[in-house]
């Protein structure tokens, strides 16, 4: 089936099966490693990207309904000279443990951040709720947001 | 070089103000974190990858009558016939066949593997797989399992795999001379550690002709040595590389990181093709290790005044059909048996049991949170019926300098009692108790309650195996300085740790210094990532590479500055001279590699051997503690029977803070790994079927679960071991939540619950019964 998005700023016209994922397409054909899965049945949130904005766990997504969308992922949340400033802000508050949660809970906060600069603390932890962090870092991303917020 | 030189420059190091230590240091690897480009194993795929899944057992004990795979087509299939070498891929112990012979033993047992070009036909190939059984009677408990006529999990051995004494004192009398003897029974669940990314490994023919393994694990010579022996190969034929990894927590040290990658080189070894072998998420909470259930049996004597007088304690732990790392947790379980406090009369039975549930190993902590989570619940029902308050017997008993442990042990720091005074402080205890109590006269619904619970942490292997480090630390022409171990990062940041160690001694900044990866072609053994041990013995390793390197470099640039090599310091990049004259680290660098002086060094470090009596349990089975305590808050909606953590105020003894704000996010973040033990978390097995191998089931704390609040309160006095007095860390904050939070409970409510997890049925179910 056709598949035409945007992802990242590129525009992309491709052929795709009708049940291919759209975690798996971004991964296994765009080459979006930042992409994580950890459960494929919508449980764990690692598998989060942005469509049209908004936070999307992309495992429960048939890659054709992705069409006309734009898709945001990490790989175009900043640069290493240029870092966003949630990212700046994980490094700064010791957010990073095992890293494997940390490009979803980037996508979900740089959700809030653009539509509730000022979110309050439950807010933050609300939207954070949809992403599992087995190491435990939420507290260390309630803060990065906290360095950010109204920024 | 000569020694010397290098014995002065530690000296020298010690006694000085720090330079890096204990400053505020970024994660390493945080930067890439961010940017969404570290490589784990998955993202390494390429097209012609063969994909390989496991067909496992659907029954938890029973014979293999025959494996009929005419409805399996079009793939390759592998029993244990295809394995070259040995079919054993037991961590530890060799009990365990990679692949079922006649006989499985749990559910979810690896009875063949399916070869395919799709991962999609694999798992369907597997399914299609039919195995023959003939069922087996299922051994459901130890205590079944411990009954005479039971029935062998495994034929060659006894169902009771080891039993662990501890003989101190007379315990009899005792409790003779008590005034109140007290017996209660404790009960705590299956957990898995559950690491977010899924058990995978990736191998391929690489261009030496030998097999390279890329996977997700803790231990890389474990895994390299298995699956050597598996294939039967000679050792330059493997190369195992360790990939980003996505959390340890302990079940990557343990069984499945060599199931995967032993699948994945039988796929390459037999087709001479890249192969993939990972885990669904089900797959992995059915056969990972999990964290011991464990029944354990106090009985504690004590005089009117709160004085412990004797404890005996039983302790049953559940190992499930194969051994893993059981035989050391009940170990450390039974060690830890009277939690950090003063008893003069001890004995303790610790028997570690095979049942046909599945395989419990390594989970953080390693035994110490069910041991601690029974010895401080105790203690509370105790000051209860001495009628004194749950502060008061632990300030009477506590381990303090002079005391002695279970093991006869001689306590020579008074970090615990400096944490328990910091928590107590920190969280306005007393005050608290008095507000929670006012309140809860006035509240219907809703309790709140204050606990309190203390812990000591032997530090690192001790008795649990070979307690050394090696670090590789070489310098580039530029002045870059390359260090790799074979202990491997999972999330702690304490690899970060050794860069930290190496910018201290040579005094450069830590952007200068490069991780390698964990890689069996380029550096030797450096023993299991496990035990909290990378930051206090994999330092101390890095600490004496990058003191050579020191003193090699002094020797050169001595000349130069014309004074001795010991008279130098290394300091914001330079090498300098008590003159005021200096070169900077590049250009001494630099005259190294003129002069063709090798900038290399292997740094090693082993731990002291530690002693004790198996008999008896008596001696000195760690080198050093860590001492901890926690005190947590809670509410208890007593209509709902749910509760609530709304703050954690956590004190831990580190020996000296190397990476503060990485200490920080352990503490925080292992708490939060320790409210989900205590209050959601439990895999349950019925009849030896796993009934919730899922994350909608086994519900783990997500960010609204956390507590607002997790106050982090660093405590150093430094131990005798570890780099620059550093004590074990990465482990230590999932020791205590359970015991803290179910002393807040019983605070709270008046009723002491002593079966985790305090889930709300059973917390409903016991303020009904109490």
């Amino acid at each position: 089936m056709p598949l035409k998005f945007r992802v990242n700023g590129v525009e992309y016209s491709l052929e795709v099966e009708p049940h291919e994922r759209l975690c798996d397409v971004l991964r296994n054909r765009l080459g979006l490693m930042s992409v994580k899965t950890g459960c494929g049945v919508g449980d764990c949130g690692l598998c989060t990207v942005l469509v049209n904005g908004k936070p999307v766990t992309s495992c429960l997504v048939l890659a054709y309904r992705a069409s006309g969308s734009e898709i945001t992922t990490v790989e175009a949340l900043g640069t290493e000279k240029n870092l966003h400033p949630l990212q700046k802000a994980f490094i700064d508050v010791g957010a990073v443990q095992c890293g494997y949660c940390i490009p979803a809970a980037l996508l979900v906060l740089k959700h809030l951040h653009d539509t509730n600069p000022y979110a309050r603390r439950e807010e933050v932890r609300h939207a954070l709720r949809n992403v599992l962090c087995r190491c435990g870092s939420y507290l260390r991303f309630e803060e990065a947001f906290e360095q950010v917020r109204g920024k | 070089m000569s020694e010397e030189i290098v014995e002065r420059f530690r000296q020298i190091i010690e006694a000085r103000e720090f330079l890096v230590v204990g400053k505020k240091v970024a994660r390493v690897d945080a930067l890439d974190a961010v940017l969404g480009r570290p490589i784990y194993t998955g993202d390494l795929v390429t097209g012609k990858t063969l994909f390989v899944k496991a067909v496992r057992s659907k029954l938890p004990h029973a014979l293999i009558k025959g494996i009929d795979t005419s409805r399996a087509r079009g793939v390759k299939i592998l029993t244990h016939r295809d394995i070259p070498g040995v079919n054993d891929a037991g961590s530890l112990i060799p009990d365990r066949p990679l692949l079922a012979v006649n006989k499985v033993r749990h559910i979810g047992e690896a009875v063949a593997l399916v070869v395919s070009e799709s991962m999609e036909d694999a798992e369907d190939a597997a399914e299609n797989v039919d195995v023959l059984y003939d069922p087996l009677p299922v051994v459901k408990s130890p205590r079944e399992a411990m009954s005479p006529n039971a029935p062998r999990i495994q034929e060659e051995r006894d169902n009771v795999v080891t039993h662990f004494k501890i003989r101190k004192g007379d315990v009899e009398r005792g409790f003779r001379e008590s005034d109140i003897v007290i017996e209660r029974t404790y009960r705590t669940q299956f957990i898995t550690g559950l690491p977010l990314e899924i058990e995978i490994a990736y191998s391929y023919p690489d261009m030496d002709g030998r097999i390279t393994c890329i996977s997700s694990m803790q231990n890389l010579y474990d895994v390299y040595n298995k699956v050597l022996k598996i294939l039967g190969l000679p050792a330059e034929k493997l190369r195992v590389v360790q990939a980003a990894t996505g959390g340890g927590f302990g079940p990557k040290s343990d069984e499945t990181p060599i199931d995967v990658a032993a699948y994945a080189c039988l796929a390459t070894y037999h087709t001479g093709r890249p192969a993939l072998a990972a885990f669904t998420r089900s797959e992995a909470m059915t056969v990972q290790c999990k964290r011991h259930p464990f029944e354990i049996t106090n009985m504690v004597g004590a005089s009117r005044d709160g004085r412990l007088l004797a404890w005996r304690s039983t302790l049953l732990e559940d190992t499930g059909a194969y051994i893993s790392k059981g035989h050391l947790v009940i170990g450390r379980a039974t060690f830890h048996c009277t939690g950090p406090y003063e008893v003069p009369n001890v004995w303790a039975d610790g028997y570690c049991v095979l049942t046909n549930n599945t395989m419990a190993g390594s989970t953080r902590g390693f035994g110490a949170p069910q041991a601690h989570f029974a010895a401080e619940s105790t203690m509370n029902e105790l000051a209860e019926e001495l009628g004194i308050s749950p502060l008061e017997i632990r300030e009477i008993n506590m381990l303090k300098p002079g005391r002695y442990t279970a093991t006869g042990q001689r306590v020579e720091d008074d970090g615990l009692l400096r944490c328990y005074r910091k928590a107590l402080e920190a969280s306005s205890f007393e005050r608290r108790l008095v507000e929670y109590s006012e309140y809860n006269r006035s509240s219907k619904s809703v309790k709140k309650g204050i606990g309190i619970a203390l812990l000591y942490h032997g530090n690192t292997l001790g008795p649990e195996g070979d307690d050394f480090a090696t670090v590789l630390t070489y310098v580039d022409r530029d002045g870059t300085v390359h260090v790799q171990t074979g202990l491997t990062e999972y999330g702690t940041g304490a690899l970060t740790s050794l860069v930290i160690v190496t910018a201290e001694t040579l005094g450069i900044p830590t952007s200068r210094v490069r991780l390698e990866r964990p890689d069996t072609a380029s550096i030797p053994d450096s023993g299991p990532t496990v035990a909290s041990r990378t930051t206090v013995i994999g330092g101390r390793a890095a600490l004496d590479a990058a003191l050579k390197i020191r003193a090699t470099v002094a020797s050169v640039a001595s000349k130069a500055l014309g004074v001795k090599p010991e008279e130098l310091e290394f300091r914001d990049g330079r090498i300098q001279s008590p003159g005021g004259g200096y070169v900077a680290w590049e250009e001494a660098v630099q005259q190294c590699f003129e002069q063709g002086i090798e900038l290399k060094a292997l740094g090693h470090y082993m731990a002291p051997p530690t002693r004790w009596d198996p008999e008896t349990g008596q001696g000195s089975p760690y080198n050093q503690y860590t001492y901890g305590a926690l005190v947590a808050e809670v509410s208890v909606d007593v209509e709902t029977g749910f509760v609530r953590v709304e703050r954690l105020t956590a004190a831990y003894d580190v020996g000296r803070a190397i990476n503060p704000l990485g200490l920080e996010t352990v503490f925080q973040g292992g708490s939060i790994m320790g409210i989900g033990y205590a209050l959601t978390e439990e895999i349950v097995h019925e009849n030896g079927y796993v009934l919730n191998p899922d994350l909608h089931s086994f519900i783990i704390p997500t960010s609204t679960d956390s507590p607002l609040e997790v106050r982090s309160i660093i405590v150093e006095v430094p131990g005798p071991m570890g780099v620059f007095g550093a004590k074990a860390m990465g482990e230590i904050p999932v020791v205590l939540p359970a015991a803290a939070i179910a002393g807040a409970v019983a605070n709270a409510t008046g009723i002491h619950i002593r079966e985790l997890p305090l889930k709300p049925e059973r917390v409903l179910k016991n303020l009904k019964t109490q």
